[in-house]
């Protein structure tokens, strides 16, 4: 009766995630073979290694952004979440060990157990603070989150410096912490975050399919007025929501703590809540709220650290610079390609009127700067960069001009 | 006099839907010509046609004898027609200057804004409409009055020579009323043809040359002003067949189970400066009370309130059992049995994103857990009750709800609550945009519910709805309690003539 249903997540969610799994192995694989240097099969424990590290990493925050959003919220402040909770665990590490012992060498179990404790605390924190501003100043979620992504940073340093004079008598902006439990960590760090990441997915799924705060979740974030009127206490689910994106952040900053040996809150953790929104948007969240699941968070977080390493293998720069182009577009990509349906039931073209006309130069533009930029790291075209640049972006420019060719024909 | 509009065959169709059809009148070059209606009845269908907010619709229209057919709200203008709608077009950041011309804006010949000119000729628009006001101030701190003539200055701006106001006097003080009313007298004296849409019959008898009536959308008649009656106008608004549901078979009253005494809530940016005033209404188990009124009259907020669903700034008392409650978050209400059907599904009522089965769930989900994990089967378990009490037709509990039919997503959220086994129940509209199949089931569930004992209010916009089911009919009108009938005493007559504050108290 109702096969050709609009929505629902009986079979859309299931099939999108399917989708992301295919990209997965096929970029996992198309790596692998078109990589000069083979190193997914030269050396694959350490590509493995560099992969499921930083995938636990992105995929932990991932699913707190994911939580939020499908809540019908964004938190913007994880980045700076990350840099308070790495601040605040290497503080309480130096507040209980020895006066002299300024490399945390020796802390005691008691104050490992505090710090870390603390950390946490301080995402529950930021969580109540968060659900404060959303839910009884108002603030939209946007503004309240842009605030502390702001402000928690700079409130870490502020706390960073106090603590180091108060305790040694010279202001620091960095922490180093040594404690060999941290190092210990450190050693291991790629199955205890792995483990770790797994575990919260687990937790994290379990809370939202098979739990009644689950489901008040998906209400809220679907419908928040109807969701107030059937009697759901919408402030309490936000206050969740806020408090486990802000948890998750304060787990990763741990990790990262502990992985650098140092807790350093100026350049921690920089643009890592913008990641992990788009891992949550890969994955099938939707940022109007209601939609979205564990697993395509998951493989969201899985498919956008695969490609930015296939980038780095396959064109041999440095991976941090090409990061931001790779989520950018794989987002843009990812959403255009769920919403395709829609602009073509709606009757709208991808290259209307002069705007349209004054795209296709544009995209033609960057694709054949970005051809040229990547292809200098590339041996087979060394000297030939600025050729394949202008035959790249003038393939581009023929292809997007048959696209509004054919669609003008359409249309008329 | 010659036709400056003339309707041909007007109608139109939603989704399977007839909101207006074989609408056929002339509108005279200099007249004020009324439109009357119930909500519903094709009133502002017929003038979104006009103003070129909808371009499919079925017959003709003819400006000054030659058909035309508007791909736009540009195009009516450019015809000449201009539309003060009941919510007002304003971009309130801009001043009221910028926003006469938005869209035509006066430029310096180095292509600048040119301000001045623009103030200059705004201050004169508004000096000539009685509207003293600096064109320099923001259009949103203006008063709704004052945003209004901005809106009408604009029309004039246009050269318009057709004004279609609808409901224009709805958010007015008595003194801006008066205003009003020069006002349209002035326009009328410049030759501007206006097109008054209302159901206050004071205002149409005062205003109108000629007045049309339009019922279920289908065109009624047209009568001179002078050659009717107020009572004469409101019988045709609502003297439609009333569709023959029997349900006199004894409900037996029991206890009194609500009562609320002379409550009050504040409106405090609105003239009136309440949207509900000492309204007082009993309500027994087993016994349904109907809530008439137009839309605005506070029947939404009446039911909202009791729900606390509000902001809690009301005044009164509200007695559940004989002791006073004030909830201040629908989940207590819905901790004492209360459960509320809202008036509007789609943005009150449905969770678009979950199926069938965790729709109707949502209320009960507690029941649905197995060691404090919900379980697939045991929620199957739990909604099959209500889905089959209520006869949703669905292709299963893991359905879209959003496939379903208004009716049957109606049911789901009745049966929602029927989950929590409620001891009152209050239904805001229950059978707004759904078919006559659907309403009949939903009137017979409503009896059977009330007949085991439930305590209903129902609020409806159609009086034959509310003649079939309730056993009592209050009426609101302006957030004022103005009749109460029973069921034998009320006719659809009564219930209009209180609720348009014809012959009601005031």
């Amino acid at each position: 009766m109702n096969l050709s249903g609009t929505s629902g997540s009986g079979w859309r969610l299931p099939r999108h995630e399917l989708a992301l799994l295919g990209a997965i192995v096929l970029v996992f694989v198309g790596t692998g073979w078109l990589d000069t240097n083979h190193t997914y099969f030269v050396n694959w424990s350490e590509s493995r290694d560099i992969i499921l590290r930083n995938t636990s990493l992105l995929g932990i925050i991932a699913l707190g952004a994911a939580v939020v959003i499908i809540a019908g919220g964004i938190d913007l402040s994880a980045g700076s979440m990350v840099a308070f909770s790495a601040t605040t665990c290497a503080l309480l590490l130096a507040v209980f060990s020895e006066v002299d012992d300024k490399r945390l060498v020796t802390v005691p179990p008691l104050g490992i157990a505090v710090a870390i404790g603390g950390a946490m605390l301080s995402g529950l924190l930021v969580g109540t603070l968060h659900t404060w501003l959303i839910t009884s100043i108002r603030l939209p979620p946007f503004v309240a989150t842009l605030a502390t992504l702001v402000g928690l940073r700079s409130f870490a340093r502020a706390m960073c410096l106090f603590v180091t004079k108060e305790r040694w008598g010279s202001e620091s902006q960095q922490i180093n912490v040594n404690t060999p439990f941290f190092a210990w960590l450190k050693e291991h760090n790629v199955w205890i975050s792995t483990g770790t990441f797994l575990v919260l997915a687990f937790v994290t799924w379990l809370i939202l399919s098979r739990t009644v705060l689950g489901r008040h979740l998906y209400a809220l974030g679907g419908n928040e007025q109807a969701a107030r009127l059937s009697g759901i206490r919408t402030e309490n689910v936000k206050w969740f929501a806020y408090c486990f994106g802000s948890l998750t952040a304060a787990l990763a900053g741990i990790f990262l703590m502990a992985d650098s040996s140092v807790a350093q809150p100026g350049n921690l953790a920089r643009g890592y809540e913008l990641n992990a929104i788009a891992a949550a948007v890969v994955g099938g969240c939707s940022l109007q709220g209601g939609i979205g699941t564990v697993t395509g968070t998951v493989f969201g977080a899985l498919f956008l650290r695969l490609v930015i390493d296939a980038v780095s293998k396959l064109i041999k720069a440095s991976a941090d610079v090409y990061e931001g182009m790779i989520v950018g577009i794989i987002v843009a990509l990812a959403v255009t390609l769920t919403q395709f349906g829609q602009l073509a039931k709606a009757g709208r073209t991808l290259f209307p009127g002069s705007r349209g006309l004054a795209a296709i130069p544009t995209i033609a533009t960057f694709a054949g700067l970005l051809a040229m930029m990547g292809a200098a790291n590339v041996e087979a075209f060394r000297g030939r960069t600025g050729l394949l640049g202008v035959v790249v972006g003038g393939g581009v420019l023929l292809l997007l001009s048959a696209i509004r060719w054919t669609e003008g024909r359409s249309v008329s | 006099m010659t036709p400056i509009i003339a309707f041909r065959g007007v109608g139109k169709r939603f989704a399977g839907v007839t909101a207006l059809s074989d609408v056929t009148f002339d509108l005279m070059t200099g007249e004020c010509h009324a439109i009357c209606g119930e909500n519903g009845a094709g009133k502002s269908t017929l003038m979104k046609i006009l103003s070129g907010v909808i371009t499919k619709y079925d017959g003709e229209i003819s400006v000054r004898g030659r058909p035309v057919a508007f791909r736009g709200t540009r195009d009516a203008e450019v015809a000449g027609i201009a539309i003060i709608h009941q919510e007002l077009n304003l971009v309130e950041q801009l001043p009221a200057a910028a926003n006469i011309f938005l869209g035509r804006e006066k430029r310096t010949p180095f292509g600048l804004l040119d301000d001045a000119a623009m103030e200059r000729e705004a201050a004169t628009l508004l000096t000539d409409l009685e509207c003293p006001v600096d064109p320099r101030t923001p259009a949103g701190v203006l008063r709704v009055g004052d945003q209004q003539l901005l809106e009408i200055a604009k029309a004039l701006s246009l050269k318009s020579d057709v004004l279609i106001m609808d409901e224009p006097t709805s958010a007015l003080t008595e003194t801006e009323v008066a205003r009003l009313d020069r006002v349209i007298a002035q326009l009328r004296q410049r030759g501007v043809t206006i097109l008054y849409i209302s159901h206050k019959m004071d205002e149409v008898f005062r205003l109108a040359d000629r007045i049309t009536v339009l019922r279920d959308g289908r065109y009624v008649k047209t009568v001179d002003r002078v050659a009717t009656t107020p009572r004469e106008i409101t019988g045709w608004m609502v003297g439609r067949e009333i569709a023959n549901h029997d349900f006199h078979g004894a409900r037996s009253r029991g206890e009194k189970v609500l009562g609320v005494r002379d409550l009050t809530l504040p409106w405090p940016e609105h003239p009136r400066g309440y949207r509900l005033k000492n309204v007082s209404l009993d309500l027994h188990a087993g016994e349904i009370v109907g809530i008439a009124g137009l839309m605005g009259a506070g029947r939404t907020e009446l039911l909202e309130t009791i729900f606390g669903a509000t902001e809690p700034t009301w005044t009164g008392t509200i007695l559940l059992d004989g002791r006073p409650v004030r909830f201040i978050h629908p989940k207590e209400a819905c901790d004492a049995g209360i459960a509320m059907v809202t008036e509007d599904r789609k943005r009150l009522g449905l969770f678009p994103d979950l199926d069938v089965a965790a729709n109707v769930s949502l209320c009960g989900l507690r029941a649905a857990l197995r060691g404090g994990l919900l379980s697939r089967g045991r929620e199957e378990a739990l909604v099959a009750s209500p889905i089959r009490e209520t006869a949703v037709k669905s292709a299963g509990p893991h359905a879209a709800i959003t496939g379903l039919s208004g009716g049957n997503q109606q049911k789901c959220i009745i049966g929602r609550w029927l989950l929590v086994k409620p001891r009152i129940l209050l239904l805001d509209d229950p059978t707004r945009g759904i078919d006559v199949g659907a309403k009949a089931e939903l009137y017979q569930l409503i009896d059977r519910l009330c007949r085991e004992g439930l305590a209903v209010v129902v609020t409806s916009s159609e009086l034959s709805e509310l003649l079939t089911l309730a056993d009592r009919i209050l009426v609101l009108a302006e957030g004022r309690l103005t009749a109460e009938f029973s069921r034998a005493e009320a006719t659809e007559q009564s219930i209009m003539e209180a609720a348009t504050g014809g012959q009601a108290p005031r």
